[in-house]
This record gives structure tokens, C-alpha cells and sequence, in this order.
């Protein structure tokens, strides 16, 4: 039952992109169209083929990779327990929430400029814009779930003999986590674009690289395996990473993510 | 088990709408011995809330004393065990570590405050639910668990405001048997909250009626124990009783 209702989503999700693999398959050919203006499915099936084993599409993805996970490692770090200081304190709170919005509509792609000039070109900049698309979309998410915790429940706690300490561990934090699984969630949307527009800018290696080295060659299908590969990956870490942690936690417990 | 003593308690709100001052509590005085079960009624808008809640230290007081064994009290803390209408169950811990907090905040180690919240547990009959989380449980029982938990943290009152009033009419009378029957077990010291006149005479030692923010009248139960419902709804004792609450309510 679990089983076959498992797979029957995964098909569903499936579906329609199989639909476009064909109809790319079948109009490319059919219209006539140039491989300089879009690539044939078999270019692009060759073109993923030839990187794979040259190694070049795996240390463009690894380079991606490891720049998002620690570019948003480092920001929910330091954005979550800032998140529960400011949402601890209305005044504190009330004064912060119209910056946070400010930057959380600023963040990534817009930071790429001023961060090449503070880091040159290269990890420091990709790491910083990345670190920014994720920070302020967390820490605001974080500060917005601490403030939606209902007041009972931390007079519930503090008459149980809750300290300061066990308040943030046992009350704030988990309480707020379905508002922190949502920013994460938003912010590494905002990071991986940030990423791919940062990498075509400032640096030689990684995805955004290579779409963009690409396209001085005209190597459509080079361009395309790379979106292919972008859109997937993000596919898979939002399906293998954030979806099963909501499932563990927030649908569990009976709290619905706003 | 502690006494809870009011004297010449007093609050005023600031109406952040109006603009003014509204006092809440005129000038309330009320001796809880220890091991007493306390009703307070009263209508709605009464006061009864702001009380409790300056008793468990939610909110600062404007005027008079509130001692707890002899001792003023000082914001929330654990010797004085809340439960609340909405429940206030943490929705991400099980039943077992709900009722294992207390014990948790006091540093009594995983093992032990397992024992002792699976001992509280089975007094009221929800051994079988330890594992399941708040939310998979009907409002009848995650209240259950809701007085198991104040209880396990061995408070030296137990404050209740209003703890039945979101459950069906059927699920509270067995609730208040079961309260009734854990009372006379245990003889925690209780100040319960509720406009419910029958429910405050089935369960208390004495009777408070609250009006305008002053105590109206007191009024002693002395119906044997131990109470069920079963005896008490054709009782003509309690029928007087209720009687005279009610009237007195009314008035208020
Ligand atoms: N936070 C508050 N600010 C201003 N007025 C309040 C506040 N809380 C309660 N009051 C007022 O105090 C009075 C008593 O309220 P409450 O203690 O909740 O009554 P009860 O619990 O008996 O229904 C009411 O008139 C209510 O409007
Ligand atoms: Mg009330």
C-alpha cells in the first residue's frame, strides 16, 4: 500500500518531464532546428557521456556542490540562533523584521557585484553570496516561528522549571523549526540561482562555468546538459534532503509549515 | 504539599485601546491550607484567569502578597504546576517526555524520569499512549496528560484553570471523576478555575465565588469521598449544594 503509493507520486512527479524529454525529441528533428539554435536529445545524451568520463561534469558538480553546502551551512549556523535572540524580544523583533525583509528580497544574485569586490574573484565571493541568499531568508523564517509560538506553551515550560538554557533548547528551537525548514527550504532556492549566476562571473570551474564557457563555443548541447544537471540536483536535494526532514518533524508533531 | 496564601491581592491592566487603567482584582484574601482542594467561580470576565495567572507568576501583581508555604512568589517556577485549558502540550516531544519534563528541568537522569513519568502515567490510564505524540490523541486525553505532567513534577500547588472546558460534556465527567479519584490518592493542594458550578462543587473542599474582581462568598463542601459521579447526580447534598452556588453566582 505505502509501496505502491510511493510510486505512483514518483510517477506522477516524473511524468510530466518525460513528456518534454519527447517532445523534444520528436519536434528538434521534425522543425529542422540548427544545433547552434538547441541541441538533439542523442547531442546532449553524448555531450553528458563524454563529461562524465573525461571527469569534468563531476568536478563542475562537486565544485557547485560543496560551495552551496558551505555557503549554507555557515549561514544557518549563525542565522538560526540570531533568529530565536530576535524573536525572543517583541522590541527587538519589531525593529529587525522590515531590515530582514529588505535583505531577504536583496539576497544572492544582487550581493554578486559588491562581493567580487570584496573578495576577488573566486570560492570567498560564490561562498559569501550564497551564505547571503540563505541567511536573511533563515534568520527572518527563524525570528517569524519563534514569535508564532503560543505563549502558553512557554508558561508551560517555565512552570515545569524550564531555565533560559532548556527554554531555547526544548520550546524555541523545536517550535520554531517548522518556520526554519521553510527558510531553508526558500533560501536554497535563492542560493543555488545566486550560485549558478555567481559562478558565471567569478570563477573557472563549477556549473554556472560551465554553461557559460559553453555558450562561447556555441556548445548548445554542453548548455543544456548543464540546466539538465542544475534543475536535477536541485530536484534531488530538495526530494532527498528537506522533504524527508519534514516529514520526520513538522508533519509528525501535527504542525503545518506556513 | 504547600499552603497557598492570598492577601490583599490586587491588578490593574493597562488597556493599551482605551488608553486607562482597568483593575481586574479589587482586593482578594483567600487561605488554601495544604492538601486543600480549592474551586474558584465566578462569571466570565470575573477575574478568575488573572488570579491564576499572577498565583503561577505569568503576570506581575499590583498589589497585596501571594505566598506559597509561607514564601512570596517570584515569576513562574516549579513549585507551582499549571494546567491549562489549551493543554499546552509540546507537540514535538511524546507523551512520555511531556510528562518526563519536569523531572527533565530537575536534572533527574533519562532512565529515571522514564520511570517516574510512565509511574504517572498509568495513574491515570495512559500507559498505553506514551509513545504516540500529542496530536494523535483525543482532547480528553492529551488533557489527561496534560494533569499527569503538573503532577509528576510533584508541585507544591497545583493551579488548573478552566482545564475541562474544551473537552465533550461525557469525556469531562469522566476527567473530573478521575481528578476527583487522583485528588484523594495523592492530596495535592489544588486551586481550581471554572464557571462551571457543579464541576467546582464535584471536586473541591470549598467553594469561592468571585465577582467583580472580590471574593463574593466561600462556601464548604462537606460531601463525603471518595466522589463519582455515579453517587453524587442524585445526591441531595450535592443538589443543595449547587443549588446555593448557583444562586450566589447568579447575584454576582
Ligand atoms: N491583558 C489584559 N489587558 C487588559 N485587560 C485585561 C487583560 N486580561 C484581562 N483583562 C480584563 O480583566 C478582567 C478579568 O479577566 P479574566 O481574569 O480573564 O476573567 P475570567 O478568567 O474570570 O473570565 C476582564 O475585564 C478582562 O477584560
Ligand atoms: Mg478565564
Amino acid at each position: 500500500m505505502e509501496r505502491t503509493s510511493r510510486f505512483s507520486a514518483a510517477l506522477i512527479f516524473v511524468a510530466p518531464l518525460a513528456v518534454l524529454v519527447v517532445l523534444w525529441a520528436v519536434l528538434v528533428p521534425a522543425l529542422g532546428v540548427r544545433p547552434q539554435i538547441f541541441p538533439s536529445v542523442a547531442a546532449v545524451g553524448r555531450a553528458g557521456i563524454d563529461s562524465i568520463l573525461d571527469g569534468s561534469l563531476l568536478r563542475h558538480v562537486a565544485a557547485s556542490v560543496s560551495r552551496v553546502a558551505i555557503g549554507t551551512v555557515l549561514a544557518v549556523l549563525v542565522a538560526v540562533p540570531l533568529g530565536i535572540l530576535m524573536g525572543v524580544s517583541r522590541g527587538v523583533s519589531a525593529f529587525v523584521t522590515p531590515l530582514m525583509r529588505f535583505f531577504s528580497v536583496l539576497a544572492g544574485i544582487a550581493w554578486i557585484p559588491i562581493a567580487t569586490l570584496w573578495f576577488g574573484y573566486g570560492f570567498g565571493a560564490i561562498v559569501f553570496v550564497i551564505f547571503n541568499a540563505v541567511f536573511f531568508v533563515v534568520a527572518y523564517n527563524t525570528l517569524l516561528g519563534v514569535s508564532t509560538i503560543p505563549m502558553t506553551l512557554r508558561h508551560a515550560a517555565a512552570s515545569l522549571g524550564a531555565g533560559r538554557r532548556s527554554m531555547l533548547t526544548d520550546v524555541l528551537l523545536p517550535g520554531a523549526l517548522p518556520n526554519i525548514v521553510t527558510g531553508i527550504r526558500t533560501g536554497l532556492g535563492f542560493a543555488w540561482r545566486g550560485l549558478i549566476a555567481a559562478e558565471m562571473i567569478a570563477t573557472d570551474v563549477g556549473l554556472g562555468y560551465m554553461l557559460f564557457v559553453a555558450r562561447d563555443f556555441y556548445q548548445t548541447e554542453v548548455i543544456v546538459l548543464g540546466m539538465i544537471v542544475i534543475g536535477t540536483l536541485w530536484l534531488l536535494i530538495d526530494r532527498l534532503l528537506l522533504v524527508p526532514l519534514e516529514r520526520a518533524t513538522i508533519e509528525r508533531w501535527g504542525l503545518v509549515s506556513p | 504539599m504547600k499552603s497557598l496564601s492570598l492577601k490583599n491581592l490586587a491588578k490593574t491592566y493597562f488597556d493599551a485601546y482605551k488608553g486607562e487603567h482597568v483593575t481586574a482584582i479589587r482586593d482578594v484574601s483567600l487561605e488554601v491550607p495544604a492538601g486543600e482542594f480549592v474551586s474558584i467561580v465566578g462569571p466570565s470576565g470575573c477575574g478568575k484567569s488573572t488570579i491564576l495567572n499572577m498565583v503561577a507568576g505569568f503576570i506581575p501583581h499590583s498589589g497585596g502578597d501571594i505566598l506559597v508555604g509561607g514564601e512570596a512568589v517570584k515569576g513562574p517556577g516549579p513549585d507551582r504546576g499549571v494546567v491549562f485549558q489549551s493543554f499546552a502540550l509540546f507537540p514535538w516531544k511524546t507523551v512520555l517526555d511531556n510528562v518526563g519534563f519536569g523531572p527533565k528541568m530537575r536534572g533527574v537522569p533519562k532512565a529515571e524520569r522514564d520511570a517516574i513519568a510512565r509511574e504517572y502515567l498509568a495513574l491515570a490510564g495512559l500507559s498505553h499512549a506514551a509513545d504516540r505524540y500529542p496530536n494523535e490523541l483525543s482532547g480528553g486525553m492529551q488533557q489527561r496528560v496534560g494533569v499527569v505532567r503538573a503532577l509528576a513534577n510533584q508541585p507544591d500547588v497545583l493551579l488548573m484553570d478552566e482545564p475541562f472546558a474544551s473537552v465533550d460534556a461525557q469525556t469531562r465527567m469522566t476527567l473530573q471523576d478521575e481528578l476527583s479519584r487522583i485528588w484523594e490518592e495523592r492530596r495535592p493542594t489544588v486551586v481550581f478555575i471554572t464557571h462551571d458550578v457543579p464541576e467546582a462543587v464535584f471536586l473541591a473542599n470549598r467553594v469561592v465565588v468571585l465577582s467583580k474582581g472580590k471574593v463574593l462568598a466561600e462556601v464548604d463542601v462537606p460531601i463525603s469521598r471518595p466522589r463519582v459521579w455515579d453517587r453524587l447526580v442524585a445526591d441531595d447534598q450535592f443538589k443543595d449544594l449547587s443549588n446555593q452556588v448557583l444562586a450566589l453566582v447568579r447575584s454576582a
